[in-house]
């Protein structure tokens, strides 16, 4: 029955109208999906914009806040935000690249121990982040004694972003041809080279879509660092210093501050603009490296 | 030179690492506070620091929020020296000492264009336990009735219930949310929904032209200033939780939130003040 209409379809002669109007659904369908997801992105991109634009100024970017949030600035909170990114980050490479490595090239394929911390990489990876939050506030504040700080923040961050690191980077090895890894053996390059020379910069896309997805997800999160980074808006002193950052001054002065939303709306577009910036800047730096390294 | 950056970076890691074992509430130097609990005061209290700080130059206190039930399980274990809850201890807590800072209505609100004015204790009840579900029953719209209710273990969630003598278990919510703008927002978006928020926050944001209403109470306004000349029958204090009675710096920042000075700050944050003797 099925070939038959098949067949009808190919060769009949109601076949071409049919196929050109199956043709035309699919090619609208696949453009509308595509338009949705770039209207989608506009308008919250220009919704923020709108309502956060009139309250931008350089005092806004450097003075502290006053208020509970409604009057002032965001001066300490950007700089805390970008305190708890670095930490993060500054944890969560080496090690993200280092596991990566590890399991596409130095683990076998049909490795218990590959396999078991694959399986736990992606369940981590899916654990809602008020989960990372408490660990972090009983592991690193209480356990660590470390408090409410920047530190413990980053550290709570960096066990949240590195799941989806890990899984990137070892994908992003994974894409490299096997003929490089022979190419390089047959050079009489030793395994290490081969790692940092060849695989490393081939491998550097994955590393970059991970990095710009866990930034992403750093930068949004809330949930843990509420427990973890807190609430203080004072300009941090050292990272042993609690911070607050701009994801929970946004939560902050939309749910508890009563007249908080102008502020609140300010800073979810310098929030989105410096995503935007970090990302452009992370991709910049990812082509560069890859193009000096690639020629070295 | 990327070399001398990292190495640099992992020195400052480690020298923080080092050097933030004292970073706990009790380990600390006399001067420094650590405050946690309540989001709804936690903005309050945060400005009462930041002024405490400039009359005592040198001292820091750090607030944290995360909510009622944390500020009293950080007073008991240490993790904080002062907790703020945004009610009155419970039994079960008496073994906390609890100072109160200020006073908090709470009302119902509906939309700026719901035609009803008032409603009795008797028919929020039936609206909340699901017996009136429409807003034609109580002489509206014919329109069904949204119910927005708070999320377990927030402490206006109590009050309310408390107040109308209703199990929780018996309310039929048709959104639960968890903080005060958050129900303020969820009312405004919706002209049939009704909800139930501070009279602080409530009454800032009708004034600031956020469309909801607020009924009254028993025949009581539901306004600051009601709550302030002690008519509304509805309140709750905000207090400040000490595991002991307490001494030092401690006592300097509780004595410092409940002096006349800070009237001011607790006007702003659409509280109510109380005269201490």
């Amino acid at each position: 029955m099925l070939d038959a209409t098949a067949q009808a379809g190919l060769v009949g002669p109601g076949a071409l109208p049919r196929g050109r109007s199956l043709d035309a659904f699919v090619t609208t369908a696949v453009w509308l999906g595509a338009g949705l997801i770039v209207a989608v992105f506009f308008w919250i991109v220009g919704d923020v914009f709108v309502h956060g634009v009139g309250g931008l100024s350089w005092s806004f970017l450097i003075d502290s806040p006053t208020h509970a949030g409604r009057g002032g600035g965001i001066g300490p909170i950007i700089v805390s935000t970008g305190l708890i990114l670095t930490v993060c980050m500054a944890v969560s490479v080496p090690l993200g690249v280092g596991a990566g490595a590890w399991l596409a090239e130095f683990c076998p394929s049909t490795s218990l121990l590959g396999a078991s911390v694959r399986r736990s990489l992606d369940m981590l990876a899916g654990v809602p982040s008020i989960v990372f939050g408490l660990f972090g506030n009983a592991f690193f504040c209480v356990y660590l004694g470390m408090g409410f700080s920047i530190l413990s923040g980053g550290l709570t961050l960096a066990c949240m972003v590195l799941p989806i690191l890990i899984r990137s980077v070892e994908q992003g090895f994974g894409s490299v041809p096997g003929e490089h890894r022979r190419s390089a053996a047959a050079l009489g390059m030793t395994r290490a080279r081969t790692l940092a020379h060849v695989l490393l910069p081939a491998a550097t896309p994955g590393l970059m879509a991970g990095l710009v997805l866990g930034i992403g997800r750093a930068m949004a999160e809330t949930a843990a660092l509420i427990f973890t980074s807190g609430y203080v808006d004072r300009m941090p002193q050292s990272l042993a210093d609690s911070g607050r950052a701009m994801s929970v001054h946004i939560y902050d002065l939309s749910m508890n501050v009563a007249g908080g939303e102008p502020n609140a709306y300010t800073t979810a577009l310098v929030l989105v603009a410096s995503l935007l910036v970090i990302n452009g800047a992370t991709s910049a730096i990812g082509q560069r490296w890859l193009c000096g390294r690639s020629r070295g | 030179m990327k070399h001398v950056a990292l190495m640099g970076l992992g020195l400052l890691l480690v020298g923080t690492v080092s050097g933030c074992d004292n970073a706990t509430a009790r380990g600390t130097g006399a001067d420094k506070l650590v405050i946690t609990g309540s989001s709804t005061v936690a903005p309050l209290v945060a400005d009462m620091a930041k002024r405490f700080e400039q009359a005592h130059p040198g001292v820091r206190v750090d607030v944290q929020s995360g909510g009622s039930s944390r500020g009293i399980a950080d007073a008991r274990k240490g993790l904080a020296h002062v907790g703020m809850v945004s009610r009155s201890l419970k039994d079960d807590e008496s073994d906390l000492y609890s100072f109160t800072i200020a006073i908090d209505g709470v009302c119902m609100i509906v939309h700026a264009s719901n035609p009803i004015g008032s409603l009795t204790s008797r028919q929020v009840v039936e609206v909340y336990t699901g017996e009136i579900t429409n807003w034609r029953q109580l002489g509206g719209p014919d329109r069904p009735i949204t119910v927005v209710h708070k999320a377990q273990g927030r402490s206006t969630l109590e009050l309310f219930l408390e107040h109308f003598s209703i199990h929780n278990e018996r309310v039929k919510p048709s959104v639960v949310i968890g903080d005060n703008q958050q129900g303020i927002k969820t009312v405004s978006g919706n002209p049939y929904a009704i909800g139930y928020v501070s009279v602080g926050s409530a009454e800032y944001e009708a004034t600031h032209g956020t469309p909801i209403k607020l009924l009254p109470m028993n025949g009581v306004e539901a306004t600051v200033a009601s709550v302030a000349a002690g008519s509304f029958p509805l309140c709750r204090q905000l207090n400040l939780v000490t595991p002991e009675p307490s001494s030092g710096l401690t006592q300097r920042f509780v004595d410092f939130a409940q002096s006349l000075a800070m009237h001011d700050l607790i006007a702003e944050h659409s509280f109510v003040p109380i005269v201490h003797e």
